[in-house]
């Protein structure tokens, strides 16, 4: 057998969603001061209860320092020299698609979202797209409103439904949580809402396609869900991001309140900008994403794909308050080129009977390096709490780096936990078997690697999963030749 | 009082040794006591004043009945022994092929120059800076080139009650090609003693060389103990670990291996039986594979009751570029109570793609199954319980390569 066949590099398929929009921004200077925080809360139109939180957030940030702790190496991100409000300039406020800016459209339908074909199609996904930062189409909301579902961008929750949001927002991340959350917490400029009534389900999958535009902008997502008793809702969120050679922060809150016999399904598609074949450019991806399960008998379970960013911040925690309550959490993660993820998740058992699974795949190709970071924490009182982890990581070459950091504190005794990980390459035998039936060698990684990962792509909704497998395909491309 | 007390060292007048005291000294000074934001010891650290302000004792060694005798011991050994952190120096009757010198010895002849403080960088390591900043006490064993010694050498550090002491160790171990040699230490103390025992360990593992390495810890009640253990193996080389822990009320033991040539190994297993509350212990291996065809395997268990808590913090480092490793890690445990906690954090690093690298990590209570089947068979709950236990932790003790010192520090533990 010829040393190291397979393993050569032939990076350099363009990313496929890199490029501008071109329409004109409503955008506020750059760096970051009171003045800002205070023009973005009068963009909005904000209440004072809020601007006085985000003001509160700020002066609690500026006596934090940025963690290092993470396995990452980054450029400084210079927090001055970012714009924090940037917004699609509108007249007049759409009421259908139709009144939407053509452009706007135009740059969906490229990613692939055929917002058009979804009233057609009805009853497939509800899209709350975000560009930028403020939401400018919403669909479905009608068929949604009839059951009492709210779900609409934050920024209209905060006008509509105030109680709503002033009771929950912060209420699972608090903004003196860490150095991102604080950040958000004083700048986020826009996110999605969504309430589920008592004993209601979502009849559709709850959908949000965020995209980064306009140069220099972080954007700063909100997103809440509150799931009142016995509802249940799924929620999708996929992203993308235009080509660019400055990097560019995201520095997201995702907060998910689940009461009890409820349930919330999460599942997330990340395929921001990783920036080119030498790591120049990308989307740095800081985002803290927390659900607690308040009530008895809930359920949280995360889903995640991620094949892009520069770097990937990001541990989805599920906080198992309620007696009986669950969280459960899938993940992919591959990583390419000068790639770095440091992701995971936080299992925080607190109630009893609490159960918790993680499944976590890493692929690290390229140069690239990944961490699966995880917590797993059972408190006193967490009789008969039961978690199982499973971390199995691939390497594809050999200048590539997995890692694995689980924390485990258990202080319960009838509480079981247990952690494998693995971590195992793609042997030239499984690569010869598929090549020897007519597969290219490209080919035969995707079947191995989709393969590897299916217990978690399963768990994905039909439509995303079908997009991830492309993604997965994609991502390695240029890792084996 | 400080930890860094301004006392006369015998040695001062050698400028090789006041300089790397002063080196180590440096490096506490910059960090000072681990705390809980230090990655390292997060789960186990504690504060400068449950020492109890020890002091540095450099009063000359004063013998009492325990340290005249050579120990009745289950097998032949080759006896040295500590007292109050002093080295005991005798006529050692050494078998050909072996040099033990006390440290200060060791540097007047020089022979310890290539190996001493050579192993690890004391910035990553507070507790050894502080043990280098007080370099005095200590062994420098050599195992020449080829020699197999047939009987192991029996450390013994014991400790009195009537000072609270601060003892720094540093033995120097080297175990030249091709020799072979196994070494027993064993920490003892009167009962009520109160003292901070800190043992730095430096071991050098030559080609095809094997060490096997049983550390007994069975310190007073209210002692701290901090150890660690800095191998390096080279190729061909065997390093193989065992200790038993869990009677004082802190103790850390630390492995920081380096394998540094193709077809080194090492082996570190380890046992902990926690029962008195607020106790605290911690196994941490740091097991660096730096070279491809280097094999690791590492197996820890332990029990946990009462407030007690048990840590495992283990990582399996993989260099770029060193292939066809293997790594395997487990830690289990018990917890016999609510309130006990059993904190772990198995960590892999992994810079090279064709490897076999795995740990795994579980806790939790005796299966109840197993309970009741001896409960049915006439067993009481209490009994069965102690059976299981025992059972629990004998899949470590039988990977001993010594049967007779495994059921020595068995019967005892």
């Amino acid at each position: 057998m010829a040393e190291k066949p397979q393993i050569a590099d032939f990076s350099g398929d363009k990313y496929k969603y890199g490029f501008v929009t071109d329409i004109e921004s409503d955008a506020a200077p750059c760096g970051l001061n009171e003045d800002i925080i205070r023009l973005i809360s009068a963009k909005k139109n904000e209440p004072q209860w809020l601007l006085d939180r985000r003001l509160k957030a700020y002066r609690h940030w500026l006596t934090m320092s940025e963690p290092h702790w993470a396995k990452l190496k980054y450029d400084e991100v210079d927090f001055q020299a970012l714009r924090y409000y940037s917004a699609p300039v509108q007249k007049v406020k759409p009421k259908s698609l139709e009144e939407v800016d053509k452009n706007l459209l135009e740059t969906y339908n490229k990613l692939g979202i055929p917002l058009k074909e979804q009233e057609a199609l009805a009853g497939v996904v509800a899209v709350d797209a975000v560009f930028d930062s403020v939401s400018v189409a919403t669909t479905y909301r009608a068929k949604l409103a009839e059951q009492g579902i709210i779900f609409c961008s934050i920024s209209e929750a905060v006008q509509k439904h105030p109680d709503l949001v002033q009771k929950y927002l912060g209420s699972v991340v608090p903004y003196t949580d860490n150095f991102y959350a604080c950040l958000n917490s004083a700048v986020f400029t826009d996110g999605s809402f969504v309430y589920i009534p008592k004993g209601v389900k979502s009849p559709l999958e709850l959908s949000t396609y965020f995209r980064i535009n306009a140069k220099n902008t972080g954007q700063f997502e909100r997103t809440l869900i509150v799931a009142e008793d016995d509802s249940y809702v799924s929620y999708l969120e996929g992203c993308t991001a235009p080509q660019r050679d400055e990097n560019q922060l995201h520095a997201a809150i995702v907060e998910i309140v689940v009461m009890n016999n409820a349930e919330v399904k999460y599942s997330t598609v990340q395929n921001w900008y990783p920036g080119d074949k030498d790591g120049k450019g990308g989307v740095y991806n800081f985002v803290t994403k927390r659900a607690v399960c308040r009530g008895v008998n809930s359920k949280i379970s995360w889903t995640q794909v991620e094949t892009g960013s520069a770097v990937t911040w990001k541990y989805p925690s599920c906080v198992l308050q309620g007696d009986n309550s669950s969280g459960e959490f899938y993940s992919v993660a591959i990583t390419n080129n000068k790639q770095q993820a440091d992701t995971g998740t936080k299992m925080v058992h607190l109630g009893k009977n609490t159960r918790s699974k993680i499944i976590s795949k890493g692929i690290s190709a390229g140069f690239s390096n990944q961490t699966y970071r995880g917590l797993v924490d059972v408190a006193s009182n967490a009789d008969k709490a039961r978690n199982y982890s499973q971390c199995d990581s691939l390497l594809i070459g050999s200048t590539c780096g997995s890692h694995t950091v689980p924390y485990i504190r258990n202080r319960n005794k009838s509480a079981i936990l247990e952690h494998e990980a693995t971590t195992s390459k793609i042997s030239e035998e499984q690569l010869f078997y598929c090549m020897q039936r007519g597969l290219s060698a490209e080919e035969a990684v995707g079947l191995i690697v989709n393969g590897f990962c299916k217990e978690v792509m399963q768990k994905l909704p039909m439509e995303f999963a079908i997009e991830a497998a492309k993604l997965i395909n994609i991502s390695l491309e240029g890792s084996v030749g | 009082m400080s930890l860094l007390q301004n006392i006369n060292l015998w040695g001062d007048d050698i400028p090789y040794l006041s300089g790397l005291r002063e080196k180590n000294r440096i490096s506490f000074e910059k960090r000072g006591l681990p705390d809980s934001k230090t990655e390292d010891w997060r789960f186990s650290y504690f504060k400068q004043d449950d020492m109890q302000n020890p002091v540095i004792d450099n009063e000359p060694i004063k013998c009492e009945g325990h340290c005249h005798s050579n120990d009745k011991l289950p097998f032949n050994a080759l006896q040295i022994r500590y007292c109050n952190g002093k080295l005991h120096i005798e006529d050692w009757n050494l078998p050909n092929g072996v040099v033990i010198k006390s440290l200060i010895e060791a540097v007047y002849d020089g022979d310890i120059k290539s190996y001493l403080n050579k192993s690890f960088n004391p910035d990553d390591f507070p507790f050894a800076a502080l043990n280098g900043a007080y370099l005095e006490q200590g062994l420098f064993i050599l195992i020449e080139r080829g020699t197999v010694l047939s009987e192991p050498l029996y450390i013994k550090y014991h400790n009195s009650a009537d000072k609270n002491r601060l003892c720094n160790i540093r033995n120097t171990v080297v175990a030249e090609n091709g020799a072979k040699a196994t070494v027993i230490e064993h920490f003892c103390a009167e009962e009520n003693a109160v003292y901070t025992q800190n043992v730095v360990n430096e071991i050098f593992v030559g080609n095809n060389a094997e060490l096997n390495h049983y550390v007994w810890q069975n310190e007073a009640k209210s002692a701290h103990h901090i150890s660690l253990n800095s191998v390096q193996v080279k190729s061909g080389g065997n390093y193989s670990a065992f200790c038993a822990n869990g009677t004082c009320k802190f103790s850390r033991y630390e492995s920081y291996v380096r394998l540094l040539q193709s077809g080194a190994a090492a082996e570190i297993n380890g046992v902990y039986k926690l029962s008195e509350t607020e106790q605290v212990c911690d196994i941490t291996t740091n097991i660096r594979h730096l070279s491809p065809h280097t094999y690791s395997n590492q197996l820890v268990k332990g029990v946990a009751k009462v407030r007690a808590k048990g840590v495992f913090q283990g990582q399996i480092h993989i260099a770029p570029d060193a292939q066809q490793c293997e790594g395997h890690q487990l830690h289990r445990a018990l917890l016999l109570n609510d309130g006990a906690e059993i904190d772990c954090k198995p960590e892999l690093e992994v810079f090279a793609d064709d490897v076999k690298c795995s740990h795994g990590a579980s806790s939790g209570d005796l299966d109840k199954e197993q309970i009741f089947y001896m409960q049915a068979r006439g067993i009481s709950e209490d009994e069965a319980r102690k059976i299981l236990v025992d059972a629990y932790l004998n899949e470590v003790f039988a990977l001993n390569k010594n049967p007779d010192i495994s059921e020595w520090i068995k019967e005892q533990f």
